[in-house]
């Protein structure tokens, strides 16, 4: 009997990494087609038609700040200099307790407007509305409302006062690339298979890359080893399991770092979550079920190029918050839209996106604590077959290995971000110690989530300690 | 832990050992080794890529430099050509023998040539274009154009419409207008902007065979190239609102009739009032309102109690862009009575964009308005309020 459990655990657990490692390599491919179609077809895309088109329709950038006095005034500026002909921006005082509100009043001439505010999504109170006297700043609107507790909140403050029919939603340390509007809304204006109801772009990890002001000069993969890894995390969730995803039009996610939106849709949809540790995630799977249930065919595209560089968390410390809170989110999400599992009226989102999301994105760390569990177990009783457990580990690594190396190479194919061959190597060797060195942590981080979503433990929304980009310009200089 | 396995057994144990073990365990072995060449292949792919992208730059950074000095002595700054020029027409005098030298003879060359070409051409006009020009047919260049365009390929076509549109070499109207209608996003834009820049004839006749929606892009592409082209003859696109059954083409040419001014192009979009379709409606209204068309006005205030909210507020818009003083009453109705925010605020803007004529309004507006209105009303009137 006992034979036959542990038999029918392990076939069960090898045939769920055989069907995640397929899928990897589904995607792989998946991937390799959208940058390569986007590569070619990206080569005659003229911007400056639509830089100079009266046609061009208009975004509002929301960037929801909270205790961001380090960095403020130059992130502001960064956003007001977008490459964009119809644009305003956004920026929600999410009730600072620094100075924040003050610099920005200062440095750009605010004054209290009586806005007719209409909330169409509840938040937290609005307390004023700020628009600068200046010309220049004339894009900038400041809104000053009680804090929300919530990222999700001050973005839906955001929302409600959006004047154009797209709004992008970023965080207020998050450097833009001057060209990122033109190249997010590229994919709205020639989609013709459906309504493209929000679309996003590659993140990056900025701690070790030059500026001159919120400018990138220069990309260098993370000196340190924990944003390092992260930078290959995030080269392969974006350019190979984002863009894979959205060439099927089966994305679950646009990051809440950089994602442009449908704001008629977005607003229908209920706005973000307030409540939710994953709003972006939240946000999306409720834009596509309300198009669903209202019949509208719509797509969730994404970019296969860099638009966003974020300070990622360089200590261990840091990188447990963070990874527990989108653990939490995650769960919470999935708890939240269960229904959606396997339900064919929500198409490629009930029967492709959501199961993956349950199975191989919530599940996979459960089992692989329960695998390693099981494993000391047949340690401490004597009963691991060393050859083929070491066969077994060396294939998962190698497999990994080749995913992650994969995914840098599809990265070079869109553009060559780093400018020696030493930076690449770097990061593809680092490949080979992320196994070992950073998974385990990530797995354990995403546990503590789950426990704490389960526990229902209070947690509150605040800011990762940040070093602000001056200092790592300061430090890169060096 | 016996590890004399890995090192002691020969190929042929090995593989002995293979065939026996349980098919996981053979999946695994077959994974690791299909792996390890993905990531050999992998890192010879990145070096690969990166070296070509690296030779590829070099080699640019050592031709151009020479094409565009050749191009500089040779035409821009050659006394002779501009003599001539000066003279009367301007002759055929462009001395081809440094260009035909050596490193131009490869496909390489060529292209970077015709690129060089094309990119100085933006930048002049008149002799010098012509020159220019001259030069492009003169090395037989315009042929290897004409070669990319009879490819298979859609990228290669690409290439050759804008090389030929940038040139402006005549391309047979049998040749392009299948292009227009084209699946592949890009080359049919592409084709669109050749056959406007270079069709001697109707310019516009694809607008009768596209059966495609126009995207967003085509229509911003295609504004582009119709506004910025020039001698060309500019139609009356009412032709296409009364006509086209395309919906894209109809809304397309309501912004075009809008940016010439078209007003023989009223009564036609008089008429789309009564169609069925909101969105295009809407458009409609927002044309006449940008034409200030106050004729319409009184069949506005007909329509609004039966229209979506897009439509009433474009009406509302209207009203305001047409200022005629006839309708504050109604505007004033709409503002204190609707239930809807977002039409309240627009029948605010339109009283306000109403100048003097609407001064007594606005202010008993402000005299008698809800705490609320109020703030509309004040919003509206803030010139640093856009929106």
């Amino acid at each position: 009997m006992w034979e036959f459990i542990t038999s029918f655990y392990e076939s069960t657990i090898f045939v769920y990494g055989l069907t995640l490692l397929i899928i990897y390599a589904i995607l792989a491919i998946l991937s390799f087609i959208a940058i390569a179609s986007y590569v070619k077809k990206n080569k005659y895309f003229d911007y400056d038609a639509i830089v100079s088109s009266p046609l061009t329709p208009g975004i509002s950038v929301i960037a929801p700040a909270f205790n961001e006095g380090l960095t403020i005034i130059s992130n502001v500026k960064s956003l007001l200099t977008l490459n964009y002909p119809v644009f305003e921006v956004i920026i929600v005082n999410d009730g600072s307790t620094d100075e924040t509100l003050q610099l920005m009043i200062d440095e750009f001439s605010l004054i209290i407007v009586e806005f007719a505010y209409n909330p169409k999504i509840k938040t937290q109170p609005v307390k004023c509305i700020y628009k600068s006297t200046q010309a220049a700043f004339s894009k900038l609107i400041v809104i000053d409302k009680v804090n929300g507790k919530s990222k999700a909140d001050a973005s839906n403050a955001g929302v409600n006062l959006a004047a154009y029919n797209y709004f992008l939603c970023t965080d207020v340390d998050c450097i833009l690339d001057k060209d990122t509007l033109l190249k997010l809304v590229e994919p709205i204006m020639k989609q013709n298979k459906g309504r493209v109801i929000a679309t996003g772009a590659t993140l990056r990890i900025a701690n070790s890359c030059d500026f001159d002001g919120t400018l990138i000069t220069r990309m260098r993969p993370p000196k340190n080893l924990i944003p390092r890894f992260q930078e290959i995390e995030y080269i392969r969730s974006f350019v190979m399991g984002k863009v894979g995803w959205g060439y099927i039009n089966c994305v679950s996610n646009v990051s809440g770092g950089l994602g442009l939106f449908d704001l008629d849709i977005a607003i229908k949809a209920g706005g973000y979550d307030f409540l939710s540790f994953g709003e972006d995630m939240d946000l999306i799977t409720r834009m596509c079920r309300y198009s669903v249930d209202n019949k509208i065919k719509y797509a969730i595209c994404y970019v296969p190029i860099t638009l966003c560089w974020t300070e990622g968390p360089s200590t261990l410390k840091t990188l447990m918050r963070q990874r527990t809170r989108w653990a939490r989110g995650l769960a919470q999400i999935v708890s939240s839209h269960f229904s959606l599992l396997f339900n064919p009226r929500y198409g490629k989102m009930g029967m492709i996106a959501f199961p993956y999301i349950f199975f191989f994105e919530l599940l996979a760390p459960v089992i692989e604590f329960l695998g390693i569990l099981y494993f000391i177990f047949l340690i401490f009783f004597g009963l691991i077959n060393w050859k083929f457990a070491l066969l077994l580990l060396v294939f998962v690594y190698s497999y990994a290995v080749m995913i992650s190396t994969l995914a840098i190479l599809w990265d070079q194919f869109t553009f060559r971000y780093y400018k020696t061959w030493g930076e690449v190597l770097r990061l593809c060797l680092t490949t080979f110690l992320e196994f070992f060195l950073f998974h385990p942590f990530i797995v354990i981080f995403s546990i503590r989530g789950y426990l704490f979503f389960l526990s229902r433990k209070k947690h509150s929304w605040g800011n990762m300690e940040r070093r602000g980009f001056n200092n790592t310009t300061l430090s890169t200089a060096k | 832990m016996d590890f004399s396995y890995f090192t002691d057994a020969s190929i042929a144990q090995l593989l002995e050992e293979f065939y026996y073990s349980p098919l996981i365990i053979q999946i695994a072995i077959f994974f690791i080794f299909f792996s390890v060449l993905c990531i050999l292949v992998t890192y010879t792919s990145i070096l690969t890529k990166r070296y070509k992208g690296y030779r590829l730059e070099k080699k640019l950074e050592r031709i151009n430099p020479i094409i565009d000095d050749l191009i500089l002595k040779n035409i821009i700054f050659n006394d002779e050509l501009n003599k001539d020029a000066e003279e009367g027409e301007p002759a055929n005098l462009i001395p081809l023998h440094d260009f035909q030298k050596i490193p131009f003879k490869s496909a390489f060359g060529k292209q970077a040539l015709i690129n060089r070409i094309i990119s100085f051409r933006k930048s002049f006009k008149g002799t010098i274009a012509f020159y220019l020009r001259q030069l492009y047919i003169d090395l037989e260049l315009d042929k290897q154009s004409f070669n990319k365009m009879k490819s298979v390929k859609w990228d290669k076509k690409v290439v050759a419409l804008v090389e030929l549109t940038a040139m402006d070499m005549s391309i047979a109207d049998v040749n392009i207008l299948p292009l227009t209608n084209s699946k592949n996003s890009e080359l049919r834009a592409e084709a669109r902007h050749a056959y406007i820049k270079l069709s001697k004839n109707e310019p516009f006749k694809f607008f009768d065979v596209v059966t495609e929606p126009l995207l967003m892009w085509d229509q911003i592409q295609l504004f582009k190239i119709i506004t910025t082209t020039e001698d060309i003859a500019i139609p009356n696109f009412a032709r296409w609102v009364t006509y086209s059954t395309n919906k894209s083409i109809v809304s397309f040419c309501l912004k075009l009739i809008v940016y010439y001014n078209q007003v023989d192009g009223i009564p036609a979009v008089i008429k789309l009032l009564d169609t069925k379709d909101h969105g295009l409606r809407a458009n409609a209204i927002n044309c006449l309102g940008k034409l200030k068309v106050d004729e319409v006005e009184d069949k506005l205030l007909e329509i609004y109690g039966n229209q979506t909210q897009n439509c009433q507020i474009e009406i509302l818009k209207a009203i305001g862009r047409i200022r005629s003083g006839k309708s504050i009453d109604f505007l004033k109705y709409e503002f204190l009575h609707s239930s809807d925010f977002d039409l309240r605020k627009n029948a605010a803007r339109s009283i306000i964009s109403g100048g003097i004529k609407a001064q007594e309004t606005i202010q008993l507006l402000l005299d008698t308005a809800t705490k609320e209105n109020l703030l509309i009303l004040k919003h509206c009137m803030n010139p640093l309020i856009k929106f």
